[in-house]
């Protein structure tokens, strides 16, 4: 059984990480925020794939089976499915509003002006729309047939687009997908930069109130420990996203909400990467913000200026998803404080240029490289200053 | 005997507070240090800067001889006087990760940790959470968070406050056996005067960040250069020792009185005139307490 110490603490951040990660894997909160993330995530898919409003109808015909056939010929056209159902008479269509199993019944007869959509309460838009359009159809066709206008012209009116689109730029026909995805992009990335940085702050609270942290300094340096707790959560944190990508990945192909295979990978892959820059920004000035209160209670008002800076992130981010193209994204997407959560949005949504995606790249781990040393030369001289919150520039002098 | 630990004329001041005024203390290796002192007389501090927690402005930590560097300092005990564990951690895995931040292997810090359980009768409590112990057990962790990585220094700062007589007696047998088997030099700090006197070679008292007096408790008791004596004499004869030149009264107790005598005062005209006013029933020399000496170091 060998005791000799190693020559240096140089490694000691690894036995730090490894315990941080540990203890918060077995802790219950990451348990309830991985499942609360997935379920949220499942609903969200599950309204893509089947919900999305209703885009199908089952119409009911009392005769008029003619318009029936045409409610559901437009309705094809359309992109909308609709069923037809034949009923007997009005007492039936009104149990069958009653019971649901249709969303409207068309009574009467168009060329006799008697014609009527009965439905249980409001009519949908888009069913009244459709049978509006139909009956119009219906008689002028009547009208065509008894001006002796011939089968083959009333034919052409009703089958052929009378005008056609031209288009200046390619349509992206995944367009929506993409911007759902990079929707959910930006909901996962700030509820996981946040709430792991907020981890670290707490993380480092507990040992400074606790006071554990005087055995630890006497062991290993400040910056050690640091860098350890980091680290482990970050790992914890990457673990996590990992699995919610993985999940969502599966999901959501499995399902057909977002029918691009190679495309959610990607995704996926671009989230986890900015994931581990975003992390790397934010978690040292969270360890800072635990480091200079000493009670848990003090660090909601230690994090408010770092809690800002995330949630407006957050707001650029998501008026990226709509307008990916507008300078404040794009601004959004270079600044280190937000491209974590902005850049992954555009790049999902391909209005990232290469350069820009370097220079954002340049930019964050840039920052990172010079903040990290600030960062832990504050959090080594306020990490054993209990009592009152520490000043930053009292902890700047305090560590040498 | 090897130098061990030394603290090399520490001085530490905070804003216009003096803490530590030139402190130079040394533990050598098997003694046992008792570094005694009023409250705010700089005990801590200087606690504190030799397991490099705080930076000293000036003055020195020796180990061996050498200057004191990271390695030589995670061979250190420590006990600090805020105590500190991880609230919720198990006792055994708190025990395992602090040996291995002192440079552990993992398997040997598993062992130790439970080695270091067992001696201290805590087994059956490996699994149990720090925050769920009493007081009491909790201090026993902090002892055995101090001893787990096998030490080559112990430094504990009150280690016996808040123990129950039973635990103080585990802890007094816990360091003499580190000192007796493994020579460890240990330095503590305690208000616990007769505690002290019983177990340590030497102590050292501080006061208003001075070393006052440093040395074995015979070596203060001579430096301090007084005779005490204790008479108890029968019948009623207040004063009756005030024609002795040299002799005052230093302190009335049941019975008898004790007087301290001037350097070359013979005790034997003590003892003369004391059996002419009555019965002598008792007659002693009076070895001063290390209470007794510290009280009057403070006052003086």
């Amino acid at each position: 059984m060998s005791l000799e110490p190693a020559a240096t603490d140089r490694g000691m951040w690894r036995v730090v990480a490894s315990r941080d990660f540990w203890v918060r894997l077995h802790d219950k909160g990451f348990v309830i925020s991985t499942a609360i993330t997935l379920t949220v995530l499942t609903v969200f898919i599950l309204i893509r794939a089947y919900g999305g409003g209703p885009d199908s109808f089952t119409l009911g015909v009392v005769g008029n089976d003619e318009l029936g056939r045409r409610v559901a010929a437009l309705g094809d056209r359309s992109g909308l499915d609709v069923t037809v159902v034949r009923l007997d008479d009005e007492g039936a269509a009104d149990r069958a509003l009653r019971d649901g199993e249709v969303d409207g019944v068309v009574l009467g007869d168009v060329d006799q002006g008697t014609a009527s959509l009965r439905v249980l309460r409001d009519p949908p838009d888009l069913l009244d729309q459709l049978v509006q359009g139909a009956a119009i159809g219906l008689r002028l066709d009547t009208v065509l047939d008894e001006a002796d206008v011939p089968e083959a012209t009333i034919e052409e009116l009703n089958d052929r687009h009378p005008v056609t689109t031209s288009r200046i730029e390619r349509p992206d026909p995944d367009r929506d997908a993409k911007a759902a995805v990079a929707f959910a992009i930006v909901l996962i990335m700030y509820g996981q930069l946040f709430g792991y940085g907020v981890w670290v702050a707490t993380g480092v609270i507990e040992e400074k109130s606790s006071r554990v942290v005087e055995i630890l300094l006497s062991a290993i340096r400040a910056r050690q420990l640091m860098a350890g707790k980091i680290l482990g959560i970050g790992a914890l944190g990457l673990l996590q996203l990992l699995l919610i990508a993985a999940f969502a990945v599966t999901l959501a192909n499995v399902t057909g909400a977002i029918d691009l295979p190679a495309d959610s990978l990607s995704a996926a892959a671009i989230t986890l990467g900015w994931f581990i820059l975003g992390f790397a920004f934010y978690a040292s000035t969270f360890a800072v913000a635990g480091a200079l209160v000493s009670r848990m209670e003090e660090l909601q008002n230690a994090i408010v200026p770092i809690n800002l800076l995330v949630f407006a992130s957050f707001f650029l981010s998501i008026s990226a998803v709509q307008d990916p193209d507008s300078t404040m994204a794009v601004v959004a997407s270079l600044l280190p404080i937000s491209s974590a959560l902005a850049m992954p949005v555009r790049m999902v949504l391909g209005a990232a240029t290469p350069w820009e995606i370097a220079l954002s790249l340049a930019i964050i781990i840039g920052c990172t490289v010079l903040l990290i040393p600030l960062a832990g030369r504050v959090y080594a001289g306020a990490i054993l200053r209990t009592g009152s919150k520490v000043r930053i520039r009292d902890a700047w002098r305090a560590a040498e | 005997m090897p130098p061990g630990l030394e603290l090399i004329d520490l001085r530490r001041r905070f804003g216009d507070v003096v803490a530590l005024d030139g402190v130079s203390l040394r533990v050598d290796e098997g003694t046992v240090v008792g570094f005694v002192g009023p409250n705010g007389a700089g005990k801590t501090t200087a606690m504190r800067i030799a397991l490099g927690v705080l930076a000293a402005d000036a003055g020195e930590v020796r180990w061996r001889g050498r200057p004191v560097d990271g390695p030589a300092r995670r061979r250190f005990g420590y006990i600090p006087e805020e105590r500190g564990l991880y609230p919720k951690m198990r006792v055994l895995d708190q025990l395992v990760y602090l040996a291995r931040l002192h440079g552990v292997g993992r398997a040997a810090a598993q062992a130790r940790g439970q080695e270091i359980l067992d001696a201290l009768g805590f087994a059956d409590r490996a699994r149990d959470r720090v925050e769920n112990l009493s007081l009491g057990n909790q201090q026993r962790v902090q002892l055995a968070a101090a001893l787990v990585h096998q030490p080559d220094v112990l430094v504990l700062d009150e280690p016996f406050s808040g123990l129950d007589p039973v635990g103080t007696d585990v802890l007094v047998e816990m360091l003499d056996r580190e000192r007796r088997e493994r020579g460890v030099p240990i330095v503590f700090s305690s208000h616990q005067l007769e505690l002290v006197e019983r177990i340590c070679d030497r102590v050292a008292m501080i006061l208003d960040g001075r070393i006052v007096a440093d040395g074995t408790i015979d070596e203060l008791r001579a430096s301090r250069e007084r005779q005490l004596l204790r008479v108890e004499v029968s019948g009623d004869a207040d004063g009756w020792f005030e024609s002795i030149p040299g002799v005052r009264l230093a302190e009335s107790v049941p019975d008898g009185v004790v007087l301290e005598l001037e350097d070359g005062t013979d005790h034997q005209r003590v003892l003369d005139l004391a059996r002419s006013v009555g019965e002598v029933r008792h007659f002693s020399m009076v070895r001063p307490t290390l209470s007794q000496l510290f009280r009057e170091v403070v006052s003086s």
